[in-house]
């Protein structure tokens, strides 16, 4: 039947389809809601529930787990979960539920590990709850960036006593023997507490809290002209966020009022470093760079919907403020301040509004308003450059950033069968900025989506998708862009049309195999661009197998491979091209995963995951010759065999080998940190490891 | 029937799509009737309102033996003490509607989910979204999985103790069985921690949609980065106008080939929009013929106009117009 469909067959049974939707039209009930459900009759007193089960009590799992890693490279800790040779971690899934209904839950995962979660919470279910949770990540770059500065982890880097300074990186001549290692790596601690508490039916309210620290170190660069040093800024960063609200709910509406507030603090404000070169223009030997400062976001908002189940009507308002009032840093500057706090302020308004109506039983129709305004009050002052930033002391003026967003969809769904489903819709979008090239861009957007499902082992899904960018005059300002080659049209202001295409099938040869091909096709043409970013294209594809072998196996393979291609022209000579660039990135990666369950007299669980992730990015640039950016690559190797044993109802004994074989290029880092003359660098950052990580876990059941 | 085979066709995307961990099978009446005649009935009966006479005690005379069906009791679900549960109220009749006659032999059709139901998704969430409307998801009307026809049930079980999407461990790999470009995405030179499930999806999307783009939690896109990387807040004395209005406009959340999630490395993504006269403006060629290298000069080595422009995220220093302090 499926070979013979056609056309003809689609069009007669969508008219058939069409005539029985309209015979049952009038008889049609929207929703199933119980606020729609008719209980008049139920004679509630006589229901009892003999065999329902209360299953009141503790019960859950707790396991415990100790490894033993082997890595010379910490950026491996990024896939073990730890830079310890020797590792542990608890996981924990247990709850505990009283006759009354009183109950607790903790669950942890990785708890040990670099990167771990935890959650205690108690209450009575409908009534209240309050819990307590916690959350950690860890992530490193490289435990090999060489630096001769001393004080590092705090904000004021100083060269050793006997630091010789230079011209030019080669004529340091304690560099080689001031060098250390630091390890730039970032870890994030969170903990948080929250209370819900709600009424019989009306109402709910909720307060949480939660405090994250952010330790560790990243990099940063000082400079002084047109020499710089890479330098390990601190990171200690503390943010506290509150977040509460108060809902109400009806059977068809329900409405939020809710606050969230964000305040961050940075341990350190200036970064104070030597500086490693000869001093130049303004015979500075110390510099000061602003660290992050501290600030605050406040938000309030309402949001409501009302639903019936033939139409949902969905709003959100909402009022922002962000801020900050940091001392300016002084040290070095030298020149009178306007200010000694930038008092900054940035108001932020939002308006978020949808409507959906289903007219018929087929056709449902979508239409959305958005609107976003961001005003940034921050007062304009004059501000003395210092004189070796090569603008030799003249005044600039900050430039406060305004930008709203009007934005608007409409959008129909038809079902024209059951099984094919045709959907589009329109998008408008218009952005008003302030002090930029362009000041106002106008977005058309349309698109078109077709799901058939009628054939019985084959899905299909197509979506193609066009927009149109254009929007005021270009014209630089002295705020803006004086200095900027006026033939310059930056990417996210310029002229755009967007093509897009998406395409996926999936397949069911047999009820235990699925196979499923996705493509997806973009080409952005900035088609009135001259200098800058002309084109990007950006195709992807992938395929996707699921098998279930047997009644206890299971296999997995996955494909997925993607090119990007930009392409951008420059002008060396400050009028039309003069050069041009070619940018390829490729990705490809391959997933596998096999899982045996209930072998050995259904003991034993044994299962492998193997992931391989390819990324390459080429970069040719061309003014006569051509130059090429070198092999700029990351090859990663993630395997993981397990073993589960269960030895009796209550213990299982599980055993995992991890393996990650990880290595990368970039050219740009393959130095020695004297290579370029004027950048002291921390040298080569590339990885090229083969790590190991076993760990033998015991789960007890309760 | 043609209609029945193509709803089943329907159903089989969103099986194969979303792998639901709840082994359904469908139901003893699709083989004899139409999807438009089940939901006719089941439309009938909601409206007739002929609960059973003993509430779950009436279900589980006949259903207490089926698979996870006694689940529910382990679950929120099925919790007795819960004041405003289905238990509290129509019980096993608040989702699968009014028993009707089904308890004669079970031929006629009762409210099913998941996959292998021959009801549309629409309908199902009805059930569910009339207890849910809450501000989790009170936008999943027009929200980018009910446009895609997902049922509630394809992604949650409620007939279970712990509902795998809602476990952090697994979470990722449920959303990642049909939003396959993010599976890959993960696995990039660079991307958010969730190759072992450190972040997760649900950290910066909400799956029962929102009214932001991409049904992110918070209203914006930078207002969902400032969540964790506060530090980018600012505001600033010295702006970068890019950074301000969208962390797109420069970085893949979901990764990138290149390093810090970047969609083109220094010094091209800078050349994009910066063309002054002078540095700024130079063709930089990396490696030629002609002894030229990437890693020997400050334009393309090391860090490349971070070098010298470190604060590429905006600067607070008094002389920082030129993002250099």
């Amino acid at each position: 039947m499926k070979a013979n469909l056609n056309l003809i067959t689609l069009a007669l049974l969508a008219a058939s389809s069409s005539a029985m939707a309209a015979e049952t039209e009038t008889k049609q009930v929207v929703s199933y809601g119980l606020a729609h459900a008719n209980t008049a009759k139920v004679k509630f007193a006589a229901w009892k529930c003999g065999r329902c089960e209360a299953n009141t009590g503790t019960e859950g799992t707790i396991t415990v787990g100790v490894g033993y890693a082997d890595a010379d490279d910490v950026h491996a800790a990024n896939a073990l979960g730890t830079d310890d040779t020797f590792a542990y971690k608890l996981n924990a899934d247990v709850g505990y539920k009283s006759e009354s209904g009183y109950q607790a839950e903790f669950n942890a995962l990785n708890l040990g590990m670099d990167s771990s979660r935890a959650e205690l919470s108690a209450g009575k279910a409908g009534q209240y709850d309050i819990n307590l949770n916690y959350r950690t990540i860890k992530t490193y770059t490289t435990d090999d960036a060489l630096t001769p500065y001393q004080g590092v982890g705090g904000n004021d880097l100083t060269l050793p006593s006997n630091w010789v300074t230079a011209g030019t990186t080669d004529g340091m001549t304690m560099l080689a023997t001031s060098l250390n290692p630091v390890e730039l790596s970032l870890k994030r601690e969170r903990a948080g507490i929250g209370f819900n508490l709600e009424g019989d039916s009306l109402w709910s309210t909720y307060v949480d809290y939660q405090r994250e620290n952010k330790t560790g170190l990243k990099t940063a660069s000082g400079s002084f002209f047109n020499q710089s040093m890479m330098l390990a800024e601190p990171v200690d960063y503390t943010t506290d966020i509150l977040e509460a609200g108060i809902k109400l709910r009806g059977d068809y509406w329900f409405t939020a009022l809710s606050y969230s507030g964000s305040v961050f603090k940075n341990e350190y404000s200036v970064l104070a470093f030597d500086n490693a070169f000869n001093p130049t223009f303004g015979a500075q030997t110390r510099g000061y760079m602003a660290l992050d400062p501290d600030n605050e976001a406040h938000t309030v908002s309402l949001a409501g919907v009302y639903n019936d189940g033939t139409m949902s009507l969905q709003g959100r308002a909402y009022l922002g403020q962000m801020s900050q009032d940091e001392p300016l840093v002084t040290s070095g500057y030298g020149y009178q301040l306007p200010a000694e706090a930038v008092d900054a302020q940035v108001d932020l308004t939002g308006i978020d509004t949808r409507v959906t109506y289903r007219l018929t039983r087929s056709l449902r129709l979508q239409g959305s308003y958005d609107y976003y305004d961001r005003d940034n009050q921050t007062q304009v002052e004059e501000w003395t450059q210092i004189s070796i930033n090569n603008v030799n002391g003249t005044v600039a003026y900050n430039v406060p950033y305004d930008h709203s967003r009007h934005r608007a969809k409409l959008q129909a769904d038809y079902r024209i069968t059951s099984g094919v489903k045709l959907d589009g819709g329109y998008e408008y979008r218009r952005d008003d900025r302030s002090y930029q090239d362009r000041e106002v861009t106008d977005e058309n957007n349309l698109w078109a989506r077709l799901n058939y499902t009628s054939l019985e082992n084959w899905d299909f899904r197509l979506k193609a998708d066009y927009g149109m960018r254009d929007g005021s005059r270009f014209q630089a300002s002295e705020l803006t862009s004086t200095e900027n080659n006026e033939l310059l049209r930056r990417y996210n202001l310029a002229d755009r049309q967007r093509t897009a295409f998406e395409f996926t099938v999936t397949h069911t040869p047999v009820d235990t195999v699925t196979l499923d091909l996705s493509t997806r096709y973009a080409l952005d043409d900035y088609d009135e661009t001259e200098i800058g970013l002309t084109e990007s294209e950006d195709f992807s594809y992938d395929l996707s197998l699921s098998w279930q072998a047997g009644k206890d196996l299971l296999l997995t393979a996955f494909y997925g491979a993607q090119t990007i291609e930009s392409q951008q022209n420059g002008s060396s000579n400050f009028s039309g091209p003069t050069w041009t660039s070619n940018i390829e990135d490729e990705f490809s990666y391959i997933g596998a995963g096999a899982r045996y369950d209930n072998l050995m007299a259904d003991k034993l669980t044994l299962g492998v995951d193997y992931n391989y992730g390819d990324s390459k990015s080429n970069t040719q640039v061309t003014q006569g010759i051509t130059g090429s950016y070198g092999d700029y690559y990351s090859r990663s190797h993630s395997l993981n065999l397990y073993g589960e044993y269960l030895i009796s109802e209550q213990a299982t004994l599980r055993m995992d080998y991890r393996m990650e074989k990880y290595k990368d290029n970039d050219p740009a880092n393959s130095i020695a940190p004297d290579d370029i003359w004027n950048v002291l660098s921390f040298g080569n950052l590339n990885h090229d490891y083969n790590a190991h990580l076993v760990m033998v876990s015991l789960q007890y059941k309760l | 029937m043609k209609i029945n085979k193509t709803l089943k066709g329907l159903l089989a995307m969103v099986v194969m799509a979303f792998a639901t961990a709840m082994p359904a099978t469908a139901a003893k009446w699709d083989d004899k009737m139409s999807p438009q005649e089940v939901e006719a009935v089941l439309d009938k009966k909601f409206v007739e309102g002929k609960y059973s006479p003993k509430g779950a005690d009436s279900c589980l005379m006949c259903h207490r033996k089926g698979e996870g069906v006694m689940d529910i009791f382990k679950g929120p679900h099925g919790d007795m003490t819960h004041s405003k549960g289905p238990m509290a109220g129509l019980q096993c009749e608040a989702c699968h509607g009014p028993m009707g006659s089904h308890n004669r032999g079970g031929k006629e059709p009762m409210i099913t989910f998941g996959s292998e139901s021959s009801l549309s998704p629409e309908k199902q969430n009805s059930v569910c979204m009339s207890c849910h409307q809450d501000d989790e998801r009170m936008n999943w009307n027009g929200g980018h999985h009910d446009n895609a026809d997902v049922a509630c049930a394809d992604c949650h079980n409620i007939h279970v103790a712990k509902d795998p999407v809602l476990e952090k461990q697994t979470e990722v790999a449920v959303c990642t069985n049909c939003h396959t470009k993010q599976k890959a995405d993960l696995h990039k030179r660079s991307a958010h921690p969730m190759k072992w499930a450190e972040m997760t999806c649900s950290d910066c999307h909400n799956p029962h949609g929102t009214l932001a783009e991409a049904d992110l939690n918070k209203p914006s896109i930078n207002k969902s980065c400032y969540e964790c990387h506060a530090e980018k807040r600012g505001p600033k004395l010295w702006e970068h106008a890019p950074v301000t209005e969208n962390c797109v406009s420069c970085h893949n959340p979901h990764g990138s080939v290149n390093d810090g999630m970047l969609k083109t490395r220094a010094p091209q993504l800078c050349q994009q929009c910066h063309a002054s006269d002078g540095h700024a403006s130079a063709a930089y060629l990396g490696n030629t013929p002609f002894g030229g290298e990437v890693g020997n000069n400050a334009f393309t080595g090391g860090r490349s106009c971070l070098n010298c422009h470190s604060q590429v995220h905006g600067s607070n220093h008094p002389s920082g117009k030129l993002l250099q302090r």
